[in-house]
């Protein structure tokens, strides 16, 4: 394995907090900002080279394109714009550029009212025996 | 292992196979041996090349990965030249082997074909249920160029390292999808390789009953496993049946046939392992510093799929082609006119205004952890195309070229395979370790979701008609959204920026971190960030 940097979050934002919690959390914010998305962005457990978020919690306008709020993350990761950065929904599936955050949400909400993605690279390749043995 | 017992099922039912099985062709109806059964046989080593070597090849106590049971590795040290005497013959073997159970993954093992199901490679599909198809699956494959690891080259600048055995693994399958992209751009359409070997990978030994997998059930057919080395007489296109007319006539045109076959050598050689090849893996590690890699790293299907395109600019050996990767998951087809147009270029006007072949790469990551299941009938309807050029991705740590497909499993070609070296400044130099004459298969499950997608479109049309038929393909996942997706306009345009510069002009601000006066302000909304 190359060597990983110690991820500083313990348990995901889920395991954090109750599920009355996180809904009370978004009725909160829905109430005060009905036209805002919340958003829930992590690292992907496994990520070794994007920057950890300061911030899980994002309020996010609804007409904001996919597209924009990927560049928004990026720039606040200071990535280069060749660096393989993707956002998984629900650590699953792709989300389309073009798309705007409201269909994203509407598609994907969680029941608790968040919309989880998670943020990964992409995976390096390599014999592991070698590796260890040239770092 | 249930694949293969499906799998195996396919064929074991079915008698009829012998017909075609017994003629030339024995090595497509090969056993598959998932990985599991892979350690049952790891010390099954039987390898043409040591065959003098019968005790040393068990020594390693460490648990043997098995290899990549092809022959072609010792068929390049039987082809180095000025190998005089029988210790450095031997010594190379033997490095060979080490190498084969240090970096092979794969067994002694023998692939099995459906021979009911379609198999697709790149594009074009075969049904194996014939002998002409099994020729023509044959010629199709053997003829796509293979790249493997390679040792005792010129050491890579900045280190000591003289092989990549280990770590390049990655920057081998990049060069295989541009020399894919290569092979489509320079070579007439179809073009096969006259001299392709047959399809190996029939081991005798292997076929008795080492692996568990087998002793459960279905016999394994009975056919006559000739072993058809990598050295066997060329111009084996004689024997072609009528099915492969097209390669017969091709024969005869024989300065058309010298010019390609020159071409084809060519560019063999611009993946040679010497610092002056323009996609030799020296040229790449090259170009990956400024990605902030050097030799001796793991490299991903991202990072090589900019390494590629900046080496395709920067050659001069070849014009007229561009490549251009996609940046998340998004391809701006006015940046593709962009590349292309050479109208649109500066300085245009002495050069023929016209447009630039293009080989399109897409970076995704096709799930979290594993594959998204959901995207399996999507990255299939994308192997269908013939504008595909391959997927560069692999298992997990393990980079592999895919190619192709049959039912649930994908078809590949293994850079984990150690070469020596070949010196392609020579004239003639031998081009057999450049192909590869062992299809291998695996199953979508294993594969790692980090990949590259090529494409590629000759001209303006064809990248028109690229747009459609990928963006048809993609619309088949069962997954919500497109892995990519094709865009009108500029990627400037839509918030992205060109280079890396501050994102000043980005249409939304963020908040900065911590900024004190949002949280006293917005006290009630604790930590949200506001976008």
């Amino acid at each position: 394995m190359p060597p990983l940097e110690k991820p500083q979050h313990t348990k995901p934002f889920k395991l954090r907090k109750s599920f009355a919690t996180r809904k009370q959390e978004v009725a909160g914010i829905r109430s005060k900002f009905p036209t805002k998305i919340p958003v829930i962005i992590e690292r992907y457990t496994r990520e070794k080279y994007l920057p950890p978020l300061d911030k899980t919690k994002f309020l996010v306008p609804q007409e904001l394109s996919m597209t924009q709020f990927v560049t928004i993350i990026r720039n606040r990761m200071s990535l280069m714009p060749s660096q393989a950065f993707y956002l998984l929904i629900n650590n699953n599936g792709l989300a389309s550029m073009s798309l705007t955050m409201a269909q994203v949400y509407k598609d994907h909400k969680d029941d608790d009212g968040f919309l989880y993605m998670t943020y990964a690279s992409q995976e390096m390749f390599g014999n592991s025996v070698v590796k260890t043995r040239v770092t | 292992m249930v694949y293969t017992m499906r799998v195996r099922e396919g064929f074991g039912g079915n008698e009829r196979s012998r017909c075609w099985r017994s003629a030339n062709y024995p090595t497509v109806v090969m056993n598959s041996v998932s990985p599991t059964a892979a350690q049952y046989q790891g010390g099954g080593m039987q390898d043409e090349g040591l065959a003098s070597l019968p005790e040393r090849r068990r020594t390693p106590s460490w648990e043997p990965r098995g290899h990549f049971g092809h022959g072609a590795g010792s068929e390049a040290n039987r082809e180095a030249p000025g190998e005089p005497d029988e210790v450095d013959r031997l010594k190379a073997k033997l490095m060979s082997a080490w190498n084969n159970v240090k970096y092979g993954w794969s067994v002694k093992s023998k692939t099995s074909f459906n021979k009911t199901s379609p198999l697709t490679l790149l594009g074009h599909s075969f049904v194996l249920n014939h002998e002409d198809e099994v020729e023509r699956f044959r010629l199709a494959f053997v003829s796509r160029l293979w790249l493997t690891y390679r040792r005792e080259f010129p050491q890579l600048e900045g280190s000591t390292l003289t092989t990549d055995c280990g770590w390049g693994c990655m920057l081998r399958s990049g060069q295989m999808l541009l020399a894919q992209g290569l092979l489509v751009h320079l070579l007439p359409p179809g073009w096969m390789w006259l001299d392709a070997q047959q399809l190996t990978d029939v081991d005798i030994e292997v076929l008795k009953p080492r692996s568990p997998s087998r002793a459960g059930g279905v016999p394994i057919p009975s056919f006559p496993t000739v072993r058809t080395p990598n050295s066997a007489p060329r111009g084996r296109s004689n024997a072609l049946s009528e099915g492969s007319t097209r390669v017969q006539r091709t024969r005869t045109e024989s300065s058309r046939d010298r010019h390609t076959e020159a071409t084809h050598r060519r560019m063999a050689s611009w993946f040679g392992d010497q610092p002056q090849a323009p996609f030799g893996v020296h040229q790449l590690v090259e170009l990956g510093r400024s990605s902030g890699k050097k030799a001796g790293d793991w490299y991903g299907p991202s990072v090589v799929a900019h390494i590629l395109r900046k080496a395709v600019a920067k050659t001069s050996e070849i014009h007229n082609l561009a490549v251009y990767v996609a940046q998340d998951c998004t391809v701006y087809k006015e940046d593709v006119v962009q590349l292309c147009d050479q109208s649109l270029a500066e300085g245009s006007s002495e050069s023929s205004p016209g447009w630039k072949s293009v080989i399109l790469l897409v970076p995704v990551r096709l799930g979290g952890e594993s594959l998204n299941p959901a995207y399996i009938n999507c990255v299939k309807n994308i192997l269908r195309l013939e504008c595909c050029i391959g997927i560069i991705g692999g298992k997990p740590k393990h980079s592999l070229f895919f190619i192709g497909f049959q039912d649930e499993q994908l078809l590949y070609l293994d850079p984990h395979y150690c070469q020596a070296v070949v010196d392609v400044t020579q004239d003639n130099f031998p081009l057999e370790s450049f192909h590869c004459s062992s299809p291998r298969k695996m199953n979508f499950s294993r594969m790692d979701p980090s990949c590259t997608i090529g494409f590629y479109a000759k001209s303006q049309k064809d990248f028109e008609s690229l747009c459609s038929a990928v963006s048809a393909a993609l619309s088949s996942s069962t997954e919500k959204y497109p892995i990519f997706t094709f865009v009108e306009g500029q990627g400037q345009n839509y918030g992205m920026e060109g280079q890396s510069g501050p994102p000043g002009n980005s249409p939304a601000h963020i908040i900065p971190p911590a900024r004190p006066s949002r949280s006293t302000k917005r006290s009630s909304v604790d930590d949200f960030v506001f976008l």
